[in-house]
């Protein structure tokens, strides 16, 4: 774990963001998921309370 | 065996199966991935001809196949919604097309970064490149088609059947991209054919491919979760599990 | 009543003819604004013929999916508008044969307009006479496929408020391999080489879409209309 596996051969520059753009686009997907899932939840909620106050 | 179809068929079911699946898919994606990263990053020899920048491997093939298969995904489920009119078929194919399309960009921006130092440019109108650029525009189709829909039953049968017209496609595509390049390039470095590939490179690469497709599963669990609560707002089960909540 | 399907074919291929010729300026917008967009080239990029000769099959190619995409939006948007497609899904007739008849039309005006046109736009960008076979079968077989797909985006996005820009990225992804093998057919042509390799998977092409399209088409609509 020295200078010679951060540097990559050289090749730091076009490895490096590769990696990160792996992990940023595998977080986006949970967290936006997760997101999407109680957006929803908060909706049918909101519904649920609608008909609710109908009946 | 039918007794299972039926009830992957209903959107109660599906909602907790889904939950249950999507941590040991998640976990499971987080193992290989994590082996993947580790051995691919650290234990495999760098490739005689392109250095260490032969890494970039492990991140792009499995994007790129990722999105070519969560299109297919998305098309076959899309046309069982269509045909034999389940619901469920039509709330994967929704879940399904935002994940494969950020997984598109990720192929094209490792691929173009990737290519700076193999071909001196980011952008070289690769055929695989190229066939990946139109698979984003395919995918920006069909997601915007779903949601300019006021009816999402209507956007919902629109997106399947443009989904299955552009899977049709997509082998065109590919083979029209592949014989364009030949014609106007001659023959260009072929940096992604690697016949054999030396088990200490392999290993990872399978890996990081079973990771990625294990995430996938997981995320369209999670994301399906919520397109199903969407389309079942009005459902006394949704009522039950909002109390629940 | 018991009307063959050529009948019908044929009844609904004059009808729309006879639609189209009442409105001559809707016939001739598309062809101008294919003139235009090949006067643009040169404009942009500079008169040297030589150089206008490379850049010529992809010129005429963008302009004439332009064109074709121009006219199709207008494919199923007047009759649904006023009732006339309800009507015609209801009549008892297959759906699938009045939507061939309506694409056929629309190539008609647009695509075969577009192959009697564009020799004049081919001398203009300097192509050699002895391509001129290889690139009027290419626009031909070309537009025919490209107005099959394009009946499919218009049956999608025909009830849309703003479809025309939905329609142009819908269908512009699934008509790159005909500009590929296209501008592929007419820049071998001009080359010297034989244009046969592409034209033969035009034509492939146009006998696919030709099949499966007005399914497609029909699917389409009646999603968006029922």
């Amino acid at each position: 774990m020295n200078n010679g596996f951060w540097s990559m051969g050289g090749y730091a520059r076009y490895v490096w963001p590769c990696f990160a753009g792996a992990l940023v686009v595998l977080a986006w997907n949970v967290w936006s998921a997760r997101r999407y899932h109680s957006r929803a939840l908060m909706r049918a909620a909101r519904a649920a309370i609608m008909a609710g106050d109908r009946s | 065996m039918w007794n299972w179809f039926y009830k992957l068929a209903s959107p109660p079911y599906v909602y907790r199966l889904a939950a249950v699946l999507a941590p040991w898919l998640l976990g499971g994606a987080a193992l290989c991935i994590g082996y993947g990263l580790v051995d691919g990053l650290v234990f495999a020899p760098p490739d005689y001809q392109q250095g260490d920048a032969f890494r970039i491997i492990y991140v792009h093939a499995p994007s790129a196949w990722l999105s070519l298969s969560a299109y297919t995904l998305m098309a076959v489920a899309g046309g069982i919604g269509l045909i034999w009119r389940i619901k469920i078929g039509h709330a994967v194919a929704a879940a399904a097309a935002p994940i494969g399309a950020s997984f598109t960009v990720l192929a094209l921006l490792t691929g173009s970064l990737w290519g700076r130092p193999m071909w001196g440019t980011y952008w070289a109108w690769d055929p695989r490149l190229t066939s990946e650029l139109i698979l984003l525009f395919l995918y920006v189709g069909v997601m915007s088609l779903r949601s300019a829909f006021e009816d999402p039953g209507r956007g919902d049968r629109a997106a399947a059947l443009l989904a299955i017209v552009g899977v049709i496609n997509v082998p065109i595509i590919h083979y029209s991209v592949q014989w364009w390049n030949s014609l106007h390039q001659g023959a260009t470095v072929a940096k992604f054919a690697r016949p054999s590939m030396p088990g200490s490179m392999l290993w990872p690469l399978l890996s990081m491919l079973l990771g990625f497709m294990l995430f996938f599963g997981g995320v369209l669990c999670l994301r399906l979760r919520g397109e199903v609560l969407n389309r079942e707002r009005q459902s006394s089960w949704v009522r039950e599990v909002v109390r629940a909540s | 009543m018991n009307v063959g399907a050529w009948q019908v074919l044929s009844l609904m291929l004059r009808r729309e003819m006879c639609l189209y010729f009442r409105r001559p300026d809707q016939l001739l917008q598309p062809l101008v604004f294919f003139l235009i967009v090949t006067a643009l080239f040169p404009l942009g990029l500079s008169p040297q013929l030589s150089l206008l000769r490379d850049m010529a099959p992809a010129v005429l190619w963008v302009a004439a999916l332009l064109s074709a995409l121009l006219s199709l939006e207008g494919l199923f948007k007047g009759d649904a508008e006023d009732g006339t497609l309800e009507q015609l899904a209801l009549c008892g007739q297959p759906l699938g044969l009045i939507v061939a008849a309506k694409t056929l039309s629309h190539w008609l005006v647009s695509g075969a307009a577009l192959v009697i046109m564009s020799p004049l736009v081919a001398v203009a960008l300097g192509i050699p006479r002895e391509a001129f076979p290889a690139m009027l079968l290419s626009l031909g077989l070309g537009t025919l496929t490209l107005s099959w797909l394009g009946a499919i985006g218009a049956g999608l996005t025909v009830g849309l408020r703003r479809g025309s820009v939905l329609l142009s990225l819908i269908v512009l992804p699934l008509a790159m391999p005909l500009l590929i093998f296209g501008a592929g057919a007419t820049d071998r042509a001009i080359s010297g080489a034989s244009a046969a390799g592409p034209l033969y998977f035009l034509a492939a092409l146009c006998v696919l879409t030709s099949t499966l399209a007005p399914f497609a088409a029909t699917a389409a609509l009646r999603i968006t209309l029922e």
